[in-house]
């Protein structure tokens, strides 16, 4: 069904759509490659495996909300904020009033997203850092304020039991079930990008990324298309936080910390930040990647730190940004 | 002929095969990296010697077999997430049943479910009283918690040092939350119930404002239990310039070395600290010295708890006489009575508090630092100290 | 008793904890102001400068001033270096620069915990006792760094107002617009301003060691307050910095006495939003767009 989506809309970014409107034989053979991958999983035995292409799913959503709003120019660091708002509230109003699963989810993603439209409102007329240290601070109230509600929240020992998803009757109680909702959503947010990008709303986008001047100048509110693009972004954080609750079936505000939102740009820049190519390359290397190091230790942010830097200096637009994925995304080189 | 040689090559390496010494992985999801480090490592490198004691004499011997016992070790970077996937790769990747692990009560409550799903035996630091219950029989806690030192230690120093209001000092976080819950009760129990009390965030390293309000409603001691052994170390040294000159107490977790450390062995003089190393034990003095010859670093407190879990862990098998069929060992586990471990006699309880007999029962003492070293007052057990 | 006591005592706690922030908070826009990157891994120069303290006056057994002083020359040599081979291509890049500096934090954090272990340490106190005024009781340590900060924010006056490089970099902090139509000396101005800027957040480590511990991570909560200051003071304006950390130790010193370190903690995340959604720019930032 996804993929389909996908085929229906071949989507280049920003202006160079029209020109690569086609189909050519490398972007088939990459859907089919593409088709293979997500594919694989459930065919898997391992539940570790399989445990690990769950994350890779929730990553990819993760990182798409976060790269509509780098396409506007902006970073977030509090990512891991609103997973959090939206586990939170996905939870308590499954526990407390006993909504189903898919209701809660809902809801948990428009909870983020109003509390990102909120805090977008107040504070994105500021210039471009101000932005971004505000909503590291705010990642960090975030966590206090779960810890400080531990009458609702449970404090820091945080909600245990949590029950698996369950959507008309049906329950995501294994890993595998589990792997095809979430490969679903993820594949349902990188339909979304794709569509996106071909409208309007996501032209503008990029012209308020690549020159707020010029947006300005042409009509365009820098302002009112990062609100859009950080409330949105902000609604996939909230639903994976959702899914991610009802997976691991168990929420802490240690979870939702700083230190994974950072995890969430590095995943980014790794990928690529203008191509919606990039949260699925992102999340496919930066998510079983630490488990190289799950033994030796404290090495790896080392390497992490020197990877971010390296790729940034040489390799701005991220892997995404190679010719070969560049060719596939449908642009013109 | 070829044939025939093939089939006796193939059925004499069967043969060696089956005398070759077996293996048995353990695991370890313990906190290597960040802050909790020094804890995982304590944890981790009790696994790891008590496994280098039987590996040492050709394996452990179950059933007429002889094990090499591998440990393998996985950081849980103290999350509940990375816990999660550590704890998927370790039991369904590499097949252990026995993990030591973990370091936090929240990884510990979040990969409960895969463990106990999947009959896997943890042995945990997780102070949290969620961690052990009727429901989850595949966990056990091999040290003592707040809940088991404080009441008998706060009736003592009730009793014996004549303190009555107390002031608290917590972190906010899983087992600052825990500890202000169960302190606020022995201190109940024992007839002073806490005076004052403050929270504050884990990284927090000014706390003189903490302080002035605990000095403001006059209080005669501070409480510093469940705090990390550094910041405790901070409050002391900081209580102390303030001109604070009342009694410091820790009636849980070991931390005297670090604390004197942080704090200097002047400030904290005449402090009363809950201790599980009675400092004649000679057995867990060798331990210390091995622990620092293998691993360059000073004991871990709560090494030896572990150190002693493990080798339980060993016999509980050795009693099952089998080390895969773990539902036996555990059941084996939780029958062995009187373990004569370095710590001294250890037992299983906790039914009145948890409702399920996981919880170790270690003797404890209650010790005044005099000079950065701990000089024992009191021998303690879970009911009363004297 | 009881109040006069508590608001004493917090209002000069606040002072001292002020003058920590307005150190890191100093430094932060200063590389802010001529880099336009906001600094993450300043947190873990101010980390460095305690573990240079530590070294030097526990392991070399040098004196407090020396450990000072070497703590800010290290930093501010490792800073120009870091500046020429690492951040060169990110100047004036706000996103990239910064996305920069938190792998360079990840580094740095990384290489002190291999190197040093994460166990918090201790260093001995420069002085012990305490200055009593009526009920009002301050360590003399705490004094100690009252008058050290005093003594680098005035050498730094001196270098920023008297000396031609110190001018050169305050006309780019200013206004980098005019600056740059003057003409800037790159090769020395942006290595200077990061390097100075680090340097003094590697000088509040040092001053703060003896009266806090050691370790890895501690960097992480000056930091933290170097972002609140220099959004309530205005990014890139010093005297913006210099009044809103003194409001900011004063306020989280009175709230955390008053109420408690948590609830003051978000009561002052409430307060910065309110402050930015009436005067975007900051205290006494000026407006840009």
């Amino acid at each position: 069904m996804k993929e389909e989506t996908t085929i229906a809309a071949p989507a280049g970014s920003g202006a160079d759509i029209e020109a690569a409107g086609g189909m050519g034989p490398l972007r088939w053979l990459a859907l089919i490659v593409f088709a293979g991958i997500v594919a694989v999983p459930l065919f898997m035995t391992s539940p570790f495996y399989i445990h690990l292409a769950v994350l890779v799913c929730l990553n990819v959503t993760i990182a798409s909300g976060l790269l509509m709003l780098s396409r506007t120019g902006q970073l977030s660091l509090c990512q891991a904020a609103f997973v959090g708002v939206g586990a939170y509230v996905s939870v308590l109003t499954g526990t407390h009033f006993a909504f189903p699963f898919l209701l809660s989810a809902l809801l948990g993603a428009a909870a983020s997203a109003l509390v990102a439209f909120l805090l977008g409102a107040a504070i994105l007329r500021l210039r471009g850092v101000y932005f971004v240290l505000i909503t590291f601070a705010f990642g960090e109230l975030f966590r206090l304020a779960m810890l400080q509600a531990a009458p609702i929240t449970g404090g820091a020992n945080g909600i245990a039991g949590i029950p698996s998803a369950s959507i008309f009757g049906f329950d995501f109680d294994t890993r595998k079930a589990f792997y095809c909702l979430a490969a679903a959503v993820a594949l349902a947010s990188l339909a979304f990008l794709l569509a996106l990008f071909r409208t309007a709303k996501g032209h503008a986008i990029d012209a308020a990324g690549q020159n707020p001047n010029l947006a300005e100048a042409t009509g365009i509110s820098v302002r009112n298309t990062q609100l859009f693009a950080f409330t949105v972004g902000s609604g996939f954080a909230g639903l994976t936080g959702a899914l991610l609750a009802s997976y691991v079936g168990y929420i802490s505000p240690e979870s939702f910390n700083t230190s994974v939102s950072i995890g969430v740009v590095i995943m980014l820049v790794v990928g690529g930040r203008n191509s919606v190519l990039g949260p699925l390359i992102g999340s496919f290397i930066m998510t079983p990647l630490p488990e190289l190091f799950r033994g030796a230790v404290q090495s790896q942010n080392i390497f992490y730190g020197v990877a971010l830097i390296l790729i940034l200096r040489f390799l701005p637009q991220g892997i995404a940004g190679l010719r070969l994925f560049r060719r596939i995304e449908g642009e013109q080189v | 002929m070829w044939k025939k040689m093939f089939m006796a090559a193939l059925m004499c390496s069967a043969a060696t095969a089956a005398q070759a010494q077996e293996e048995l992985n353990m695991g370890a999801v313990v906190t290597l990296s960040g802050p909790g480090a020094a804890w995982g490592q304590g944890m981790l490198y009790a696994e790891q010697m008590a496994a280098e004691d039987v590996n040492k004499d050709g394996g452990l011997e179950v059933g007429g077999k002889k094990y090499k016992i591998n440990v393998t070790a996985y950081d849980d970077k103290y999350k509940a997430n990375e816990a999660v996937t550590a704890a998927n790769r370790i039991v369904f990747e590499d097949g252990v049943k026995y993990i030591i692990g973990t370091t936090g009560s929240a990884p510990a409550l979040a990969i409960q479910p895969i463990t106990e799903k999947n009959g896997v035996i943890i042995m945990m630091l997780a102070f949290t009283d969620k961690a052990l219950s009727p429901d989850k029989p595949y966990s056990f806690r091999p040290v003592l918690t707040t809940v088991e030192t404080a009441t008998p230690m706060i009736k003592w120093l009730a009793q014996e040092k004549g303190v009555k209001r107390v002031g608290g000092l917590f972190v906010n976080d899983e087992s600052g939350q825990q500890q202000h819950e169960w302190l606020s009760k022995a201190y109940e129990a024992a007839g002073i119930p806490l005076h004052a009390t403050e929270s504050f965030e884990r990284d927090r390293v000014d706390m003189v404002p903490l302080i002035t309000r605990l000095m403001a409603q006059n209080i005669d001691a501070i409480d510093l239990n469940g705090i990390s052994p550094s910041t405790a170390g901070l409050i002391a040294k900081q209580a102390r310039e303030m001109g604070f000159t009342g009694l410091l107490v820790r009636s849980g977790g070991p931390a005297t070395e670090e604390i004197v450390n942080v704090a200097g062995a002047e400030t904290v003089e005449g402090m009363l600290v809950y201790t599980q190393i009675d400092p004649s034990n000679e057995e867990v003095a060798a331990y210390a010295k091995r622990y620092q010859d293998t691993y360059g670093k000073a004991m871990n407190g709560f090494s030896p708890s572990f150190y002693d879990g493990t080798h339980m862990l060993f016999q509980a098998m050795q009693d099952a006489g089998t080390v895969t069929d773990v539902d036996k060992v555990r059941v084996a586990l939780e029958n062995i009575k009187d373990y004569d471990g370095i710590l001294g006699t250890l037992n299983w309880t906790g039914k009145d508090t948890y409702g399920i007999d996981h919880q170790i029962d270690a003797p404890f003492f209650v010790s005044e630092v005099k000079d950065g070293k701990e000089v024992i007052r009191a021998k303690c057990t879970v009911d009363s100290c004297q | 008793m009881n109040l006069q006591f508590l608001l004493g005592q917090a209002l000069t706690n606040g002072l001292v904890i002020g003058l920590l922030y307005l150190l890191m908070a100093i430094g932060f826009t200063l590389v802010f102001g001529v880099m336009r990157i906001a600094n993450f891994a300043h947190g873990e120069f101010y980390m460095l400068g305690a573990f240079v303290a530590f070294i030097t006056v526990k392991w070399l057994g040098l004196p407090y001033i020396a450990s000072v002083l070497a703590a800010f020359a290290l930093a501010l040599v490792l800073g120009w270096l870091i500046e020429v081979v690492v951040l060169k291509p990110f100047r004036g890049d706000e996103l990239n620069g910064l996305i920069a500096t938190l792998g360079l934090g990840m580094i740095i954090q990384n290489l002190a915990l291999i190197s040093f272990g994460p166990d918090p340490q201790s260093m001995p106190a420069t002085v012990t006792g305490v200055f009593k005024m009526g009920s009002i009781v301050v360590p003399l340590s705490r004094l100690y760094v009252v008058a050290f900060s005093a003594a680098v924010l005035a050498l730094l006056w001196f270098f920023l107002m008297h000396t031609r490089s110190g001018r050169a970099l305050r006309a780019v902090v200013e206004d980098i617009e005019i600056a740059r139509a003057q003409g800037i000396h790159a090769h020395i101005v942006y290595p200077l301003g990061f390097g100075l800027g680090v340097a003094l957040a590697a000088t509040a480590g040092a001053l703060m060691a003896p009266v806090f511990s050691v370790s890895p991570f501690i960097g992480a909560t000056p930091l933290f307050k170097a972002f609140i200051v220099v959004v309530l003071g205005g990014l890139g304006s010093i005297p913006g910095a210099a009044l809103a950390s003194l409001l900011l130790g004063l306020a989280e010193s009175l709230g955390s006495t008053f109420f408690d370190g948590s609830t003051a903690d978000m009561m002052i995340f409430v307060l910065v939003i309110l402050v930015l959604v009436i005067r975007p720019s900051g205290l006494l930032g000026r407006a840009e767009n």
